[in-house]
This record gives structure tokens, sequence and C-alpha cells, in this order.
């Protein structure tokens, strides 16, 4: 099973943390823009034909900022060209600043069944000084209108002036709005982007009171039922994010659309960042990709296993096996005896203990060549 | 060929930045020897490290054609010289292969200290002198007081010597016909059997050891039979030839001249500097006297970053004594380090000049112990040791008392800065001697000093307090009782031997805490808490802790940026490749180089 994501570049305004392709002055272009995706589409149809897809995501950007007609025709268009299965997951990021009673009527109708609310934090200030266009208010009008929907919430911590408190309290509104799902985010100040001047004049929370944050928040997201399955993901039982965990078990994936990624057939490749330049390939009857690398066997494996520790079920060693045709813990005897004191090893998997999850890099890295 | 009348062999001394490369460039560009076009900056300062630094470390030989004003033409063979206090070793090689020698004083700063010690060695050699004046164009330039210095405190005649300036290529004539004047020719019979003094060697990966030597009696020539003294081994000739500035064949060298010998010579431990090539058949009787031989004052411990490349490092050590027969080492161990070299060294810049050496000429990356000088242990059974090496220090039970090396040092100042020097050779121990006015202008202060303290940045420090103006040498004379303790340094519960050092008693405990507060910063945190303790004989005296590392993760690892965060992760990998596991703890090799702090900074 693989997974279809399509990337929306559109905005209404950009948050001051934001580094992906996203253009809020191009808003004028989406109708064009979605043309090219249908066209980039039906362009890989013939390629991906003895594919089966269970997932598509919707994600940007702000897939909720177009007119919901857009989405409509692109999961029509996603079904015409390829094999999407009857029950697949298929799920639209929002921002509640963008969303009306209409366009959710639409979603669902077309067939969209999970969607991903972009909340961040729950005290308006903080959402002000992140540049978010929305306040509390409209996020819980946002989720009236999901009432008894599947629908994930998205909470950032690391903010300028957060709280333990603030993020406990932002967790709570977002239980308590029905989410079956939270991801939960420390802030990375990414060069370029304002926040990064506000890490560099020290006006962000260091390293060791994010840890503090995020203690916090596991332990308050689990106190009200949801299951840490990833570092930064949390769910009701059964309410895992299907298309997200495609990409940790380094499943197939297909993007659409600017600076949309894509995993075939062990290549890994990237579309262009920039719209015109995806305009300008996708109308000459070119693809957009700017860069591809083909993945061999050791980097599929450094893959599998870097992707497989960070979540909370671990590194399935009858998987590992079946993909590399030898024994892991036998394989990998060194790198497990040095770090032996922060991780589970059983007959089946191997985890980091979920107290260390949050300090996973230094404990994978001794597995990298 | 020019006959040996027709020749002049002469080395340059002057000191730091006085101009002595800016002149032998001058000579060479003068007499035609390089032309103006192909003039590289510096010519004789061929290593990178030397043009960087603006000092000149090897000896480079050169030789040149100058057409005299009696109409003869005579051959010039300049043989450069290290001005730094560390290489006293390197300059009496070089001024044994001359006789002759050209002290360059810069016009407006007079005579320093350690032009002087390279004057009493070149004096002691019987070489000529002949001053000259440098740095004339410089608006601060005093030449008649300098000349007045120079009579004043070495006792030359300097009415005669050349006023020039190097950079602007004033007097530079002047100084070709006074070398042609006041040097002597050199003696020596071309008939008598083969006695060449190496003073200086390097290994070409094509040719084998290159001998540079100065051919005292007999000649040389392709095909020939020699042999050294101090081995047996016999090597036939390949090539000989002199240097202008490259290596260039000639057919012979013959008595009094300077040039090179290519013998197949593949080892580099059968042909020592300083030692005699004489015929293999028609041997000499007696070697050329040898140098004097000098000791090593500071020793470190050198070890490579991968621990897999210590073959690569003793190659590489190997070969750069072969061209520095001032570095000694041998095979040492270290339980944090694992194999390597404990390696002699003449002073703190020679040693960074090896390390450096190391880095940039044999690609290794190393690790390097902090400097020690090397201590008298008087052991409870009398037995007299010397140690280098803190690890090797024998139980407390069994010292009897420890003594450490002590210097007699000149240092050269204007009188405004004595406060600064004073309060300097106070912190370091120092013991006052005496103090003389040489003039109005420049004072001289003796002190006995202990070894170690000056090993560390007592020439940085000098210089910053007197903001340049005063210049330092300094001589061993000897061993004298010391309250010394080692003082050990601990990661996570665990002694770390490559941190260990030996220090005065009363400063141990500054000097650990200030250590225990700069390992603090540059040791990572790690997933434990990692205590970094300072200890004596087994009693902690400071304690510092790095703590747990409680955030290290990628964010958001979803969609297509897999590629990247990968490359972040490999990235970070880099990075531990590049520490050494002490016990449990990631050290990054910077580390062992706190140790030089004495500073917190």
């Amino acid at each position: 099973m693989a997974g279809i994501y399509v990337h929306i570049p559109f905005c209404k305004s950009k948050c001051r943390y934001c580094d992906f392709a996203s253009f809020p002055d191009k808003l004028c272009y989406a109708e064009s823009y979605m043309a090219c995706v249908y066209r980039e589409m039906s362009k890989r149809r013939g390629e991906l034909k003895s594919y089966k897809f269970n997932t598509l995501y919707i994600g940007g950007g702000t897939p909720s900022v177009i007119d919901g007609r857009y989405i409509a025709m692109l999961v029509a268009a996603a079904r015409k060209n390829f094999d999407l299965t009857a029950d697949a997951e298929i799920t639209i990021e929002m921002n509640p600043g963008t969303v009306s009673a209409g366009k959710i009527s639409t979603y669902k109708k077309c067939g969209i069944n999970r969607f991903s609310v972009g909340l961040q934090t729950a005290v308006d200030s903080q959402l002000l000084e992140l540049g978010r266009i929305h306040s509390l208010n409209d996020f819980l009008d946002c989720a009236k209108l999901l009432k008894g929907e599947n629908f994930s919430v998205d909470v950032m911590i690391g903010l300028k002036n957060q709280t333990v408190y603030d993020i406990e309290n932002t967790i709570d509104v977002a239980a308590r709005s029905g989410a079956s799902h939270i991801s939960m985010y420390a802030l990375s100040p990414e060069d370029g982007t304002p926040v990064y001047t506000d890490y560099l004049n020290g006006e962000l929370p260091d390293g060791d009171e994010v840890a503090e944050q995020y203690g916090a928040g596991v332990k308050k997201l689990e106190s009200l039922g949801f299951e840490r399955y990833e570092v930064s993901n949390f769910c009701k039982k059964g309410k895992h994010s299907r298309h997200n965990l495609n990409y940790w078990e380094r499943g197939e994936y297909i993007g659409f659309g600017v600076s949309a990624s894509s995993h075939i057939n062990n290549v890994r490749y990237t579309n262009t960042f920039d719209l015109d330049e995806y305009f300008k390939c996708i109308l000459t009857d070119k693809f957009a990709v700017i860069n591809s690398e083909a993945i061999d066997n050791e980097g599929q494996e450094e893959e599998f296993i870097m992707l497989a520790l960070r979540c909370a079920a671990g590194l399935d060693l009858n998987k590992y096996f079946e993909c590399f045709g030898e024994d892991f813990l036998k394989k990998y005897s060194a790198p497990l005896k040095k770090v032996r004191e922060y991780v589970e090893v059983s007959e089946y998997c191997v985890k980091i203990k979920p107290e260390y999850l949050f300090v996973q890099n230094s404990i994978i890295t001794e597995f990298l060549k | 060929m020019g006959k040996k009348s027709n020749i002049r062999n002469f080395c340059i001394i002057a000191h730091i930045d006085h101009g002595k490369s800016t002149l032998a460039d001058r000579l060479m560009e003068r007499t035609g020897q390089v032309s103006e076009r192909d003039m590289e900056e510096q010519l004789l300062d061929s290593m990178d490290i030397e043009r960087e630094r603006g000092i000149t470390i090897k000896l480079t030989p050169v030789r040149m054609y100058y057409k005299a004003s009696d109409g003869a033409e005579y051959t010039f063979n300049l043989i450069d010289t290290p001005g730094h206090v560390d290489f006293t070793y390197e300059v009496s090689r070089s001024l044994a292969a001359c006789e002759g020698a050209i002290l360059i004083v810069d016009a407006s700063q007079g005579v320093e200290a350690q032009t002087l010690a390279n004057v009493y060695l070149a004096l002691e050699n019987n070489l000529e002198i002949l001053p000259v004046i440098n740095k004339i164009d410089l608006p601060s330039a005093r030449p008649d007081e300098a000349k007045k210095e120079i009579e004043e405190v070495i006792g030359l005649d300097a009415s005669q010597a050349p006023l020039v300036s190097a950079k602007e290529g004033i007097g530079i004539d002047d100084v070709l016909e006074s070398i042609v004047k006041c040097f002597p020719a050199p003696d020596g019979n071309e008939n008598a059997p083969l006695k060449a003094l190496i003073f200086d060697s390097y290994y070409d990966n094509y040719k084998g050891v290159i001998l540079f030597v100065r051919v005292k009696d007999g000649a040389i020539k392709a095909g020939d039979r020699i042999k050294t003294f101090r081995s047996d081994k016999i090597y036939d000739v390949v090539e000989t030839g002199v240097f202008s500035p490259g290596l260039t064949p000639r057919t012979s060298l013959v008595a009094g001249e300077v040039g090179y010998i290519a013998a197949s010579i593949k080892s580099i431990q059968d042909v020592a500097v300083g030692d005699t090539v004489t015929g293999a058949e028609n041997a000499a009787a007696e070697p050329l006297p040898g140098y004097k031989k000098v000791q090593s004052v500071v020793f470190c411990g050198i070890y490579p970053l991968d621990g897999s490349k210590f073959g690569d490092l003793k190659e590489a050590i190997l070969k750069l004594q072969l061209n520095d027969a001032s570095l000694i080492f041998e095979p040492d161990s270290s339980v944090a380090l694992g194999f390597g070299f404990r390696c002699g060294f003449l002073g703190l810049l020679h040693m960074e000049i090896i390390q450096e050496r190391i880095e940039r000429e044999f690609g290794l990356e190393i690790i390097t112990t902090a400097p020690s000088v090397s201590y008298k242990v008087v052991k409870t059974d009398g037995e007299e040791i010397y140690v280098d090496n803190p690890s090797h220090l024998p139980p407390v039970s069994e010292i009897e008392h420890m003594e450490e090396p002590i210097v007699k040092a000149d240092i050269y100042s204007p009188p405004d800065y004595l406060g600064q020097i004073m309060d300097l050779c106070r912190e370091k121990r120092g013991t006052f001697l005496q103090m003389t006015y040489l003039d109005k202008s420049r004072v001289q202060l003796e002190y006995n000093l202990p070894l170690n303290e000056i090993i560390f940045d007592f020439f940085d420090s000098i210089k910053s307090r007197t903001r340049g103006y005063a210049s330092f040498d300094y001589e061993l004379i000897g061993y004298e009782r010391s309250k010394l303790v080692k003082l050990d340094i601990l990661l996570n519960g665990e002694v770390c031997d490559a941190l260990s050092m030996i220090v005065h008693e009363d400063s141990a405990y500054t000097r650990g805490r200030i250590l225990c507060e700069n390992l603090k910063e540059a040791i990572p945190r790690q997933l434990f808490e990692v205590p970094v303790q300072a200890a004596i004989g087994g009693k902690i005296i400071a304690r510092e802790t790095v703590k747990a590392v409680r955030k290290d993760v990628l964010a958001k690892c979803y969609g297509g940026d897999i590629t990247r965060k990968k490359k972040l992760l490999e990235k970070q990998k880099e990075g531990k490749k590049r520490m050494r596991s002490i016990g449990s703890v990631e050290v990054p090799s910077e580390v062992f180089m706190q140790i030089l702090k004495t500073n917190k900074d």
C-alpha cells in the first residue's frame, strides 16, 4: 500500500516560523495551480498503474484557503488516475481562520474523512506572536463544525513566553474539542524565518525548558487517553495517522505539487520549490523534479532504523529481517551494547525507552555508519 | 665552477621581523637568481606555515653568482636560519656550514635579545660578522643609534655597516660587495679524503633521503661510494648538485662548496644531521666536530584522532624527524587515547609547528596532550629518574622529593614596562637576580624561572604586557627542589590519564578549578550526567557537572524531508566520529588542549 501527498502552496499570511513552500500573495494562481496538479497526476498515472493507495494527504500551506471545489476536484482526480482504495484515509490540513460550514460540507461530500487542524496554542497573544491568522475562538468554532469527525489538532511547544500551564491548557482545549489525534511539535527556528531572530536573541526557551514542556505535555496527553505512537504524535486508540505511519515505515508515496516529495521503488525525489518553475515544467509537459536520489542498500537500512526508532513501537525485528535478510540483534550487537541502558530489546523488537524518546538522535546515530 | 677563493658561504642572523627573508629575496633577485616575475614573496620560507606566520623554521640553502667590482665572479651560498629562540639548534647547524654571518639590525628597534644569542653562537663558531642596518626607509629609523648599539652591546665595529632597505631595494649592492670583502673564502683541501658535514636532510619520495652538505675537504661526484661515520652502510652517490634555489644537479661538489647529495638512502635512521660523510674506500680518519646537541625542553603526547591511523602517524613523525633532527620521540600509550608517541621539542613554538606540519603535510588528524617539562624525581630508595609524562610518575609513597628545571631568563625591555614584567615574573614563581641599564632606553632583567611556568603562555604574556617591546631569551641552568603534585582529572569517576599534569602545589587548586570549569564547557552533554573532578592523590579538590542532555530530536520528521533529516543525523554522526570515548564519556579532541588554558575564558 502506498500514499499520495498533494501540496497546496497558498496561505492567507505567512506564519513567523514557517519555512515551507507557501505563498500568501499568490492565491490568484490557485486555479491554474490546481489545473497543473491534476495534469501532473495524469502524467504519473501510467507508471503507478500497479500501485494501490490507501491514503491521500492534502497538506500545505493552507489547503483550506482555496475554494472547496478545487479540493473536491483534486480528490476526484486522484481517484480517476490512481487505484485509491474504498477505505482510504483522506486527510486535509486546515487553518481555523479559513474554514466555513460550506467548505467542510464540500470536503465531507467528496470523501475527505480526516481533518488536521492547526491550533498551535490556546493563548491568543501567542497566536498573534506566531503570526497565526486565527484566535482560540476561531478554533472552537471550527471544532464545532467538525463535531463527530475524525480530526487531529497540532500543538506547538517551545514558544516565546510559553509556560507549562499554557501547554497543558492547550492540550485540554484540543482534547475537549473532540480531537482523536494530537501532534505536539517543538518549534524549530529555521534560518531565514522571523522566529530565527527571536532564537538568536535568546527569546525562545532553551532545550532544557522545551524538554520540561515536552515531558509535561506527554503526561497531560496520556492522562487524557492519548497514546504516544511517535515522538510527536499521540492518538486515541486506533486513530493513528495512517499516512504518516507509512512515512515512518519507509513505505512508498507519490507527491504532487510544489516542493512535494516522493518515495517510489527506493528512489526519493523532490519537486521544485519555485512556483513559476513548477508551472513552466508542467505546462511544457515535463516533471518538476529537482533532485532525485536512488537509495542504496545501506541507505535503506539507515532510513529504516532512523524512522522505526522514532516510533514508540520501535523497530520490528521480523520486518527488518524480511527487508534486509539479516539478524538485526547480531549485526548491531556493538551499538546495541553501547546504548543498552536506553533501549528495550525483546525477541520482536528494539525500542527506545519512553523517557529517552526526546533525546533519540544520539541513540539513533550509534546505528549509522 | 668558481675557484675556492671565489666562494663565500654565509648565513643571516636577525630577530623575527627584522627583514631577513626580505633581504635574502633581494640578494637573490639582484644576482639574477630569480627573475622578478617568478618571485614569490619570501622565497626561502617555502613551508606554508613559515609564510603564514612570517617566520623561518627550516634551513633553506641557496646558491647565487655575483660579479664583483673587482671583475671576478663569486659564488655565494646562503644558508637561511630561523630566528626564534626555540630554534637555536637549527641555527647552530647552519653556522657550522658557514664562514660568515650577516647580522641584520632593525634601524628603529636596535639589537634584540634573541639576535644576541645567535651572534654569540656565531662568534663561538669563529664566523666573521657583517652588520647590516635594515629598514632605513622607516620614519622611525635611527641608523646611527643602531650602529652605536651594535658597538656597545656586541662590541663589533659597525662603522662600515651597509644601510639598506630590503623592502625598497636600497643598499643591496653595498651588501653584496661587503660579502666579498668581509667574509673569508672557505679553506679545505680538495685532494684530501672526503669530509662533508650533513647540516640538513629531507625525504624525497623518488630520490630517497636528500642530504644537505657542506664539503670541508675532498670532492664528491655521482658514482662515488660513500658512508657516514655513524653507520657502516655504504651508498652509491646518484646525484650531486646545488641549490638555486631548487635542487640543481652539478657533476661534482668540491671542498668549500655547499650542495646536496642523493644516494638512494632509504632508511631515515641511517643518516643523522651533524654526521660526516666520507668516502667508502678512501675514508677520512676523523669526523668533523658534530653540532652542539640541544636538549628537548617541552614534551607532549601525540595520538591519532582515529586510533587505526597509528601507522600513518609513525611514518609522518619519522619523516619529520629526518627533516628536523631536534624532534625526538618514543612510542607511548595512554588508557584514554590508545597508542601514540611521546615527543620532545625545543620549545612551545617548535611543538606547535610540528603538530601543524603533521596535520598539513600528512593530512593526519591528531590529538595532543598538554605540554610538560622533564622533572627529576628522587625516589625513597635513592634512585633518580626523569619524568616528563605525568602518568609515569611513581606512586607518592615512593617519591622522596621532586625537582623541576629552572631557566635563567634575560628579558630586555624599555624601562616603562619594568613593573608589568616584574609582576608577571612574580606570578610565574620567578626569582629576581639583577637589573642592568644597557642604555637609557633599554633595561636587562635577569630572573630565574621554573621552566614549566614559561612553556605555556609566558612569551605571549610578556609581549602583550609590553606592547611587543620586550624580548626574552632563556637558558636551562639546572634543577631545583620544588613542591610539585600530580593533578588528575576524573571524568564520570574515572581518571583520564591524558589530562593529568604536574603542577606546583600552590597553584594546584586554582588550576584544578579552572580546568574543571573549562572542561565543563568543552565536553558536550551526554545522555547521563558527567561529573568532572580534579583530584590530587585521590583527594577531590574541584568538581563541575556536565548536565545530561534533555532534548536531541529531529522535529517534524515526515513528508519529503526524510532525506534532509537523514543528512542532519549523518552530520551528527560525523561529529561523533571526531570524539574519543573516555570510559563511557565521549570527548571531542579539542578538550585535550583545554588543559593549556590557565585562565577561564
